[in-house]
C-alpha cells in the first residue's frame, strides 16, 4: 500500500487496536470512491481514475468495480438502449484512443525534440519549441494569404504578365527584385478588379480583409497564450533563489544523458554555495561600492542607447544615399541590382555584431542575480532592434511612398531583402558564432572552453525575423512561404550546431518564466509595432496609382466605403449598411466600449486585490495551525512525562526505551488520528 | 488499425488506458521495451496475468533511467514491494506518471515519495541530505549541506513543524512552473 503508509516502522502491538480502523477506514473510502466515480460521466471518470494517486494495478481494481457497479445498475434498468449507448461510447472512446495516437505519430519533430530535451534540459528545449510555435503560426498564415489572396487571382490569370525584355536571372532569389516583382510575390502585380468566374470575388475585398483578418487573429493568439503562460509561469511563481526551490525543484527530470547529468550536478553544486555566500555578500557593500556600481550601469545603459540610435540613424542615411545613387543611374544592370543589397547587408550586420559588443558590458556590471544581467542584455538588444526598424519604417513610409510609382512593391522587396539576408546571417552567426568558438574553445585556448546555447539572443534573433515577416505581410503576401522555409532549415541548422558545438547554458534560471517573456516581449514592442505600421498604411497613405488592387483610391480603408455604397443599392441589405454607419464609423461606440472594458478591468483589478489579501490570510494560518500543532504536541509530552504511572504509557516507554522522543510524537499523530476519526464520523 | 497484437485481451488494453495515460500503440510498445530487459523472463502472452518480476538491476540500466541521480528510489517508489522489482503494471504505472501528459499534482505527488527516502510521510532533514548528497556528487562539506538543509526547511515548512509536508511541498511546486515538465 503505497498510498496509506502511515507510520510505518513504530511498533505494531501499538498499532494494534488502531489497525483494525485504519483498514476499515480503508476500505470505507474505497467505497466511497468507488461512488463518486460511477456518478461521474465516462470521460471525466476516466481522467480522475488516471490522476488517482495509486499503482496501476489499483487504478485496475477501482476501474471494474466501478465497470461492475454501473453494469449492475444498468441491468436492473434493463433497456437496449442503455446497452446501446454504452457500446457507442466504448467504440467512441477507441476511435478516440486511435486519433490522439494518429495525431501523435504526426507530430512535428517529436523524437527530436525529445533528443534535445534529454541532452540540454528544458530551457534549450524551450528555444526549440517557440521556433516550432512560429513556424506553425507562418503555416497558418501562409495557408490564409494563399488561399484567399493568390489562388482566386492564379485560377483567374495563371500567368503572370511579364514584360518580355525581364528574365530570370538568379541574382532575384537575393534581391527579390527583377523577375519576382511581375509575380504574385507582390502587392503590385494583384488585380483592383472583381474576379468573374463561378463566383464574383471581389480582389480589393479579399486582400484588405484577408490581411485585416490574420493581423487580428494573430493578435488574439498571441494574447490568449501570453496570458495562460502568464498564469501558469508567472503570478504564481516564488523567487528563483530560495534555496528550496534550487533543491527540491529545480532538477530537470528530462535530462537523460550522462554528461548533461554531471554538469547539472555541478552547476547546482556551486549555485548553492553561491547562495550560501550571498548574503554575507551583500551586507558588505560600501557606499563608494554602490557609487561605482551605479555608475557603471549609467554608461553601459548610456553607450548601449548611444549604440541603438547611431545605428538607427547611419541606416536612414545610408538609405538616403542609396536612392541618390538609385536616382542618379537609372536602368537595370546586374550591379544596380547588386547595390540595393547593401542596406539589409548593414542593418544584418548590425543585428549580429552590435549584440556581441553588448554582452561584453558582462565584464564590467556586477549584477546579483543572473536573471537581471539576462534582462539587461535582452532589453538592450530590443531597444537597437526596434530602433533599426522604427528608421526602416519612417524611411518607407516618408520617403519610399512619394517617390516610387509603385511604392508597395518597392517596400516589399526590401523586406524580401531583409528577411533573406537576416537568414543568411543567421547561418553565419551559428557558424562563426557557435563552431568557430568552439574550435578555439577546444584546441586555441582552453580556458575559454565550449561555447554555451545562448538562449536570450537566439530567441531574440528569432522574434526578429517573425517581426519582418508582419510588417511584410501587406506588401508582400506571400512572404510567410519564404518564412517558413527560413524557419525549417533553421530548425536543422540549430539543432545541428547544438549538438555539434554548444553544451547547455550553465545557469538557466526559470525557463518557463523566460518564456512568458519572450512571448510578452513578441507581442509588445514588435508585433504591436508591426501592426501600427501596417495599420498606418492602411488608412493614412495613398495607395499607389499604376498597380495593385487598390490603385485610384485615396486610402486602403476606403474599400470598405466603396463597398457599402455598393451593398446600398442590393435591398435586403441595409441592416449591414446601417451598422457600418452607425457603428463601426461613429465614435461613442468605441467611447462606450473603452468605458466598459476599462470598468471590467477595474473590477478584475479589486477582485485580485481581495484575493491577494485572503491568501495572506490564509497563510497567516497555516503557520497558526502549526503553531498549535507544536503546542499540543508539547503538552502531550509532558503529560506523558509527569504521569509516568499510567500503565498505557509506561508499557510504551519500557518498550522503545530511547526513542521516547520520537514515540512521543507518535503517540501524538495516533491521538491526532484518532480524533480525526471521531470527528469524521460525528460529521 | 485492426493489426492482430495476442499479448493482451481487448478488455486489458482497455483498462491499460483507462488507467494510464498511453494510447494502445505506445502501451504495446512499452511492453517491447519491458520485454526487451528480458527476452528469457517476460511472456509474450499476458492474457493470464503471468506473475512475472524484473529485478531493479534491468530497469534501472534503460536509458532512460541510466543517468538519472534518483533512479533506485523512482524504482523503489513505483514497485509494488517497494524494492524497485517491477511488474509490467509497475513498469507502465512509472512511465505514465513520468509522460508529459501526466498532470501536475499527480507528478508532485510522485515526487514527493521519490525524495521521502525513509517513507515517513515527511521530507526531515535526512531525506533532504540525501537528496543533496545525490544532487550535487557529496561534493560539498558537512556543514554547508547541513545549511542548505536548514535553510530549506526554514522557507518551505509553512506550519513550522521542522520537517515538509506534502501539503508543504505542493505548496512550494505550485510556484515552481519548471518543475516536472
Amino acid at each position: 500500500m503505497r498510498r496509506m503508509s502511515m507510520f510505518p516502522g513504530s511498533d505494531p502491538s501499538n498499532l494494534a487496536f488502531t489497525e483494525d480502523a485504519i483498514r476499515h477506514e480503508m476500505e470505507n473510502e474505497e467505497q466511497n470512491l468507488v461512488k463518486k466515480l460511477v456518478a461521474l460521466s465516462t470521460r471525466e471518470r476516466i481522467r480522475d481514475i488516471r490522476d488517482l494517486p495509486m499503482s496501476c494495478e489499483e487504478k485496475k481494481h477501482i476501474r471494474s468495480q466501478v465497470l461492475a457497479f454501473k453494469s449492475a445498475k444498468q441491468s436492473r434498468q434493463f433497456t437496449c438502449f442503455t446497452d446501446c449507448s454504452e457500446n457507442v461510447s466504448l467504440f467512441f472512446r477507441r476511435c478516440g484512443y486511435s486519433i490522439r495516437s494518429v495525431r501523435q505519430t504526426l507530430e512535428l519533430w517529436q523524437g527530436i525534440m525529445k533528443e534535445i530535451g534529454g541532452k540540454f534540459g528544458t530551457s534549450v528545449l524551450s528555444y526549440f519549441l517557440f521556433l516550432k510555435w512560429l513556424l506553425m503560426f507562418n503555416i497558418f498564415s501562409f495557408l490564409v494569404n494563399f488561399g484567399f489572396i493568390t489562388i482566386p487571382l492564379l485560377v483567374y490569370d495563371p500567368l503572370p504578365s511579364i514584360p518580355p525584355n525581364v528574365s530570370f536571372r538568379g541574382l532575384e532569389i537575393l534581391t527579390g527584385a527583377g523577375y519576382f516583382n511581375y509575380t504574385v510575390m507582390y502587392y503590385g502585380s494583384y488585380s483592383n478588379e472583381t474576379l468573374v468566374g463561378l463566383v464574383e470575388y471581389n480582389m480589393q475585398l479579399a486582400y484588405f480583409f484577408t490581411i485585416a483578418v490574420y493581423m487580428v487573429l494573430c493578435g488574439i493568439a498571441l494574447i490568449l497564450s501570453m496570458a495562460s503562460s502568464f498564469k501558469t509561469n508567472y503570478v504564481l511563481a516564488a523567487p528563483a533563489s530560495s534555496g528550496a526551490w534550487q533543491l527540491l525543484c529545480s532538477w530537470d527530470f528530462n535530462i537523460t544523458n550522462e554528461r548533461a547529468v554531471r554538469q547539472r550536478k555541478n552547476n547546482l553544486r556551486v549555485q548553492l554555495k553561491e547562495s550560501l555566500s550571498e548574503k554575507a555578500q551583500r551586507e558588505l557593500l560600501t557606499l563608494s561600492e554602490k557609487l561605482k556600481h551605479f555608475g557603471v550601469y549609467l554608461g553601459c545603459w548610456l553607450l548601449s542607447t548611444g549604440l541603438a540610435v547611431g545605428c538607427g540613424a547611419s541606416i536612414y542615411y545610408l538609405c538616403q544615399y542609396e536612392q541618390q545613387r538609385a536616382g542618379d543611374a537609372a536602368g537595370r544592370s546586374l550591379l544596380r541590382e547588386a547595390e540595393t543589397l547593401l542596406v539589409p547587408f548593414v542593418v544584418s550586420l548590425m543585428n549580429l555584431v552590435v549584440p556581441l559588443f553588448y554582452s561584453l558590458f558582462y565584464k564590467f556590471e556586477h549584477y546579483s542575480s543572473q536573471r537581471r544581467q539576462i534582462y539587461a542584455l535582452v532589453v538592450r538588444n530590443v531597444l537597437l532592434r526596434m530602433s533599426i526598424l522604427a528608421v526602416l519604417c519612417y524611411y518607407w513610409m516618408n520617403v519610399v511612398a512619394r517617390t516610387y510609382s509603385c511604392w508597395e512593391s518597392v517596400v516589399g522587396q526590401a523586406l524580401y531583402r531583409l528577411v533573406i539576408f537576416d537568414f543568411l546571417f543567421l547561418m553565419l552567426g551559428s557558424f562563426f558564432g557557435e563552431f568557430l568558438s568552439k574550435v578555439i574553445g577546444t584546441t586555441l585556448l582552453p580556458s575559454l572552453g565550449v561555447p554555451e546555447f545562448d538562449i536570450a539572443r537566439n530567441v531574440l534573433e528569432l522574434i526578429y525575423a517573425q517581426t519582418l515577416a508582419w510588417i511584410g505581410i501587406y506588401f508582400s503576401p506571400l512572404l510567410p512561404a519564404i518564412q517558413i522555409v527560413k524557419f525549417f532549415i533553421l530548425f536543422y541548422l540549430k539543432k545541428v550546431s547544438l549538438t555539434q558545438n554548444c553544451q547547455p547554458p550553465r545557469r538557466t534560471g526559470r525557463a518557463a518564466q523566460m518564456q512568458t517573456t519572450f512571448i510578452a516581449l513578441l507581442f509588445f514592442p514588435f508585433f504591436v509595432g508591426a501592426l501600427s505600421m501596417v495599420a498606418y498604411t492602411a488608412w493614412r497613405l495613398t495607395p499607389s496609382e499604376q498597380c495593385g488592387p487598390f490603385r485610384g483610391l485615396n486610402n486602403t480603408f476606403s474599400v470598405v466605403g466603396v463597398w457599402m455604397d455598393d451593398l446600398e443599392e442590393i435591398p435586403g441589405s441595409q441592416w449591414v449598411v446601417w451598422i457600418y454607419q452607425n457603428v463601426i464609423r461613429s465614435e461613442i461606440f468605441y467611447f462606450l466600449i473603452t468605458l466598459i472594458i476599462l470598468v471590467i478591468i477595474y473590477m478584475f483589478w479589486q477582485v485580485t486585490k481581495g484575493r491577494k489579501e485572503l491568501i495572506c490570510l490564509l497563510k497567516q494560518q497555516i503557520v497558526n495551525e502549526g503553531k498549535d500543532k507544536s503546542f499540543l504536541l508539547d503538552k502531550l509530552q509532558n503529560l506523558q512525562k509527569s504521569q509516568p504511572n499510567k500503565p498505557k504509557l509506561k508499557n510504551q516507554k519500557r518498550h522503545t526505551g530511547r526513542r521516547s522522543g520520537t514515540s512521543a510524537l507518535i503517540q501524538a499523530m495516533l491521538a491526532r488520528q484518532q480524533a480525526q476519526n471521531e470527528y469524521d464520523d460525528g460529521y | 488499425m485492426g493489426n492482430k497484437q495476442t499479448i493482451f485481451t481487448a478488455q486489458q488494453l482497455d483498462a491499460y488506458q483507462d488507467c494510464t495515460y498511453f494510447t494502445r500503440k505506445e502501451i504495446l510498445r512499452l511492453f517491447d521495451r519491458y520485454r526487451d530487459l528480458a527476452p528469457q523472463l517476460v511472456p509474450l502472452d499476458y492474457t493470464s496475468h503471468p506473475d512475472v518480476k524484473l529485478p531493479y538491476e534491468l530497469i534501472g540500466s534503460m536509458p532512460e533511467l541510466k543517468d538519472n541521480p534518483f533512479r533506485q528510489r523512482i524504482a523503489e517508489v513505483f514497485s509494488e514491494d517497494g524494492e524497485g522489482n517491477m511488474t509490467l503494471d509497475d513498469f507502465l504505472d512509472m512511465f505514465s506518471v513520468l509522460s508529459e501528459m501526466a498532470p501536475r499534482d499527480l507528478k508532485a505527488f510522485y515526487a514527493f515519495k521519490i525524495y521521502d527516502f525513509n517513507d515517513d510521510d515527511f521530507l526531515c532533514k535526512s531525506d533532504l541530505e540525501k537528496t543533496l548528497n545525490k544532487l550535487t556528487r557529496n561534493e560539498l562539506t558537512e556543514d554547508e549541506v547541513r545549511m542548505v538543509c536548514e535553510k530549506v526547511i526554514d522557507e518551505a515548512d509553512l506550519d513550522n513543524d521542522g520537517r515538509l509536508s506534502l501539503e508543504d511541498f505542493q505548496q512550494m511546486i505550485v510556484r515552481a512552473p519548471d518543475f516536472l515538465r
